[in-house]
């Protein structure tokens, strides 16, 4: 269904994305909004070792605690380039693997996330986003940062994980 | 980094936080949520004792069961104090009917609210009048004026009120309720007599079901927990999942698992077997209804795809099975319905002159439906278990029947096949609407007694307004250029009549004074009998207003207190005030009572005191709660026996106060509410026609349904001859789980307009390959009615050959390729059925293609 771009076009795509979204943002929150102080990463986050590029294999998801040794979290790789992905081909994704409906585990499954509770389902390439079912929140989306060694790291939580008024 | 505004930490309600009982403002399943209110600056802290849920978040909560509060749950809000506040909406735990539960939608209640932190800032905060090409703010007392001096000099000059044309809601929820059908009500009924009154989401005065009603069977009939109780459900025409999310998760889901045998235990007569329920999926679409069931039970669940049209004769030809395999109780039939009438049922609808075998090669022709397959449902609905225990079905329907062509017949076949085998009126049986929205109607007499049979039909609103007819025209709280049939005809006539309006008032500038302005609009109106003066009265500028001449703000959900009850269990529960409206905004009852006032003072004036006094209808509507008691007088007298329930309006509320409901909280009272004579206290009816039915003997009133008679013109025109090449795909319209009852808010929301930058079209994978069409590709889809552009979105949810498309969404409507055809029994239009040809316009946006999801939404496993 998904065409793959290439990687320069799909880096010129992301840089519009980041400037539209940079002043759609801005909008959706007002500059002198009460809401700022909870903005994401509000947080002190750890960084976090949760892999290296070069063990990851497209489709096969990994588990992993973040932020704290007992909130399940799932990375992946995806084969196609994401929003937020790092990685050569910026297909590396995290995710919290709490569903945020209820708070039932999620299951990656060939391209999606599947919460078999009441059956919300995110795409993890475009950020999270519901694209069906009953969450109204998206998946919480985990910062990745790679170094040179391809050490990927997990370093700060995007969205709330369900259950919690502060994720840490 | 995201893309949108993330949280990680939300604010919670501190203990002093107010704390507040509503329903959720959008669906027919009206599930519970609490509303916590607060200063901005305070917090509540993370121990139980120190925040208002009383919940400890120091820890985890329980999966399932504790307090969902999510980043959509909580906003601020600017109170009428110039304060600002916090708002925090959650769903209730302590709700019968979503159990701390709640949908996509539901969960975002508090992002839709009034906020200058949020998209929803641009909400209508004053009256706005057209000048020329610009909306200017103006205010109340000249809006009234303007509107009393030209409604009552339109009276003056036609001696009646037939050139008012109104469209208006008629439902609960969603800002509205009893409260405000109440005012609509005694405005354009007892004040004016108004003929010319269609209702938001279709073209005149109806009922959608008269089919049923006329059978004495009001379409909500049972109660949620009779899908919690029932052996089989039958989904027809009603993609509950995404329409009706928590009726389906929280009950219907968890039947088919079998999660809710030991209440059936409870309830069923003495070794009645009692297992997991069935589901049966009717539907031209492989929908999420059948596929989430294929995915949690998968030996559970039957789907019949009945060609575009002929669900009636399917529902026939289950009820001929039932009939030959004698899975029905004569002496039910005898002592219950109307045995006269039963002869033409047999006679035209179970055909039983024509036999078995031919009949059903007949039914399979016309249905497409396999016969083995039409067998099976049979027995799913109505085989009796160890062949003594009558089998519990509860049918619920909704569009997919409702808004298909000959609307009667296919209403009525629905609830006859359930009256055939017992399944109205027993725990875990019903047959009835799932709804769109809540319901609360409450008015004085409406112009439309009935259907065809019953003085009708009703006059076509549409069709008067675009033949040129009608001099105002108000809209409330609907948006017609998107939701009305054959909707490009429609919003270019309605465009062109008001736009000659514009030009003749404004041909030498525009008259300053209010006086002047009526005046010179009432010469303009008179001078061109194709002019037209347009009022919109909503929460947003909708599609409508941008050719209106007036536009009204209007109190939202939340915003004043209002009363309404849900679809699954007619449960009445008051939905409490929170919050102020923003700006001048006011509730609509209070809008009609003062427009009323502002007529009756030109009459006054004229020392006409007795026409006066009916348009002072709300002198005494001090609060929202006056406006509810004086609609109970409306209704029957309610001090009647159990059995005479089925006497009462559905929606009887006499005796009930908000100081009533207030007490009985989450918990509410089902209408019909009953004074019980032996008690003297108010309860409410579980299920209804256990006893009797709605009719003056009691008895249900069958109907013989028509033959199959092919397709109506409209559409007819497209299957023959060239016009069958030219337009070679069937289309169907409908709503998907995250555009429901929604879209006036889901565009102010971010995360809305990304996931659904655009209304899509459901392709089948064949067209699409052939088309040379991949999701996300903008693609025309058209016929002689009309054109839309939309997003492909390829899918096998439906059949190669067929479209959907999604409905009401703000960049363009499926409507535009709707046909002008109505029932002619009941002028309900066929919103689910036309031809068209499809072409692609050019690949994705390449920034919607990066940033929506085109994942496959039927597909969970």
């Amino acid at each position: 269904m998904q065409r793959m771009l290439s990687r320069r076009g799909f880096l010129k795509v992301m840089a519009m994305t980041a400037a539209l979204f940079s002043s759609w943002g801005k909008a959706a929150l007002a500059a002198g909004s009460k809401l700022k102080p909870w903005l994401a990463p509000s947080l002190p986050y750890k960084s976090v070792k949760v892999g290296n590029v070069a063990d990851l294999t497209v489709n096969k998801p990994v588990t992993f605690n973040y932020p704290d040794a007992n909130t399940p979290a799932v990375l992946v790789k995806l084969g196609k380039p994401a929003l937020g992905g790092v990685g050569p081909q910026n297909d590396i994704v995290a995710f919290s693997g709490v569903c945020t409906h209820m708070g039932c585990p999620i299951q990656y499954q060939g391209e999606r996330f599947v919460c078999r509770c009441h059956y919300s389902m995110f795409d993890p390439a475009k950020a999270g986003q519901t694209y069906q079912g009953l969450a109204s929140t998206w998946l919480p989306q985990i910062t990745l940062t790679v170094d040179k060694k391809g050490d990927i790291y997990a370093t700060a939580v995007n969205g709330l994980i369900w259950g919690r008024a502060k994720n840490i | 980094m995201s893309i949108l505004p993330r949280f990680d930490q939300v604010p919670l309600p501190p203990t002093s936080a107010t704390e507040y009982n509503t329903v959720c403002q959008f669906c027919n399943v009206g599930c519970g949520y609490k509303v916590y209110v607060w200063p901005v600056g305070e917090q509540g802290g993370l121990k139980a004792d120190e925040n208002a849920f009383k919940v400890d978040f120091t820890k985890p909560q329980a999966v399932l069961k504790g307090q969902s509060y999510t980043e959509a749950m909580h906003s601020t809000t600017v109170g009428k104090d110039g304060r600002e506040y916090n708002i925090v909406i959650v769903p209730a735990t302590n709700s019968p009917i979503n159990q701390g539960n709640y949908s996509y939608r539901g969960g975002s209640n508090a992002l839709t609210m009034w906020s200058l932190d949020r998209g929803t800032q641009d909400r209508l905060t004053y009256p706005l009048l057209r000048v020329g090409d610009q909306f200017q703010a103006i205010t109340w007392d000249d809006a009234l004026a303007l509107m009393a001096g030209i409604i009552k000099g339109i009276r003056d000059r036609d001696k009646n009120d037939d050139n008012i044309a109104v469209k208006c809601y008629d439902h609960g929820g969603s800002g509205a309720g009893f409260e405000d059908n109440y005012g609509a009500g005694k405005l354009f009924f007892t004040a004016l007599s108004v003929k010319h009154i269609a209702i938001h989401n279709r073209p005149a005065y109806n009922s959608e079901v008269w089919g049923s009603r006329e059978r004495g069977v009001h379409e909500l009939n049972y109660d949620y927990s009779d899908a919690r109780l029932a052996d089989t459900v039958v989904l027809w025409g009603a993609n509950s999942y995404e329409t009706a999310t928590i009726l389906y998760t929280q009950h219907i889901l968890e039947n088919i698992q079998g999660s809710t045998v030991a209440e059936k235990k409870k309830v069923f007569d003495k070794d009645e077997p009692a297992e997991a329920g069935y589901l049966i999926v009717i539907d031209p679409r492989k929908t999420s209804s059948y596929t989430v069931a294929e995915a949690a039970a998968k030996n559970r669940v039957l789907l019949l795809q009945p060609n575009f049209g002929t669900d009636y004769i399917l529902a026939n030809a289950i009820a001929r099975v039932v009939w030959e395999r004698g899975y029905y109780d004569k002496a039910y039939l005898e002592a219950r319905t109307d045995m006269k009438l039963f002869e033409d049922y047999k006679k035209k609808s179970l055909k039983l002159d024509v036999k078995y075998d031919e009949f059903m090669a007949q039914a399979e022709r016309i249905t497409g439906v396999p016969k083995a397959q039409i067998e099976q449902a049979a027995d799913w609905i109505a085989k009796p278990k160890g062949n003594k225990f009558k089998r519990r079905t509860l049918t619920i329907y909704e569009k997919g029947i409702i808004w298909n062509m000959k609307n009667y017949d296919q209403v009525a076949a629905l609830v006859q096949l359930a009256v055939l085998t017992h399944n109205i009126g027993r725990p875990g049986t019903g047959c009835g609407r799932q709804g769109g929205h809540q319901e609360g109607y409450v008015r004085p007499p409406s112009p439309t007694p009935g259907s065809i049979y019953n003085g009708g039909p009703p006059v076509n609103v549409d069709k008067f307004l675009t033949s040129g007819k009608g001099k105002f025209y108000w809209v409330i709280a609907n948006d017609p250029y998107l939701s009305t049939p054959n909707n490009q005809i429609f919003r270019k006539r309605i465009h062109e009549r008001t736009k000659k309006l514009t030009r003749a008032i404004g041909e030498s500038g525009e008259p300053s004074t209010t006086q002047g302005r009526i005046d010179a609009i009432l010469k303009a109106l008179y001078a061109d009998p194709d002019a037209l003066f347009m009022v919109v009265q909503d929460i947003y500028m909708t599609e409508t207003a941008r050719d209106a001449h007036l536009v009204l703000p209007a109190a939202g959900w939340g915003e004043a207190n209002e009363t309404s009850i849900n679809c699954n269990s007619r449960l009445l529960r008051l939905y409490e005030k929170f919050m102020d409206p923003p700006g001048e905004a006011k509730p609509d009852w209070e809008i009609f009572k003062l427009v009323g006032e502002e007529i009756a003072k030109l009459y006054r004036a004229e020392k006409k005191n007795d026409v006066a006094a009916k348009f002072e209808f709300g002198k005494n509507w001090k609060t929202d709660e006056d406006v509810f008691l004086a609609g109970s007088e409306e209704f029957a007298d309610n001090q009647v026996s159990e059995e005479d329930e089925a006497k009462l309006e559905a929606e009887n509320y006499k005796g009930v106060t908000y100081a009533f409901l207030k007490q009985v909280g989450q918990e509410g009272i089902r209408t019909p509410v009953r004074l019980d004579p032996k008690t003297k206290k108010l309860v409410g009816t579980l299920r209804r026609y256990t006893v009797k039915f709605g009719t003056a003997d009691g008895k249900f009133k069958w109907y013989g349904t028509d033959d199959w008679e092919g397709y109506p013109a409209e559409v007819a025109k497209y299957l023959e001859g060239n016009k069958a090449k030219e337009y070679p795909f069937w289309v169907t319209t409908g709503r998907v789980q995250h555009l429901w009852q929604s879209t006036y808010h889901d565009r102010q929301l971010p995360e809305r307009v990304i996931t659904h930058p655009l209304p899509y079209a459901e392709i089948n994978p064949e067209d699409a390959k052939k088309l040379n069409i991949e999701s996300g590709d903008l693609i025309e889809i058209f016929n002689e009615e009309g054109n839309a552009i939309y997003m492909a979105y390829v899918t096998d949810a439906v059949k190669p050959g067929s479209i959907f498309m999604v409905m009401y969404h703000w960049r363009g409507t499926s409507n535009s390729l709707t046909t002008g055809y109505t029932d002619p029994k009941t002028t309900i239009p066929w919103y689910k059925g036309t031809r068209a040809n499809v072409r692609k316009v050019a690949g994705a946006i390449p920034f919607i293609k990066q940033t929506a999801s085109f994942l496959q939404q039927n597909k969970f496993s």
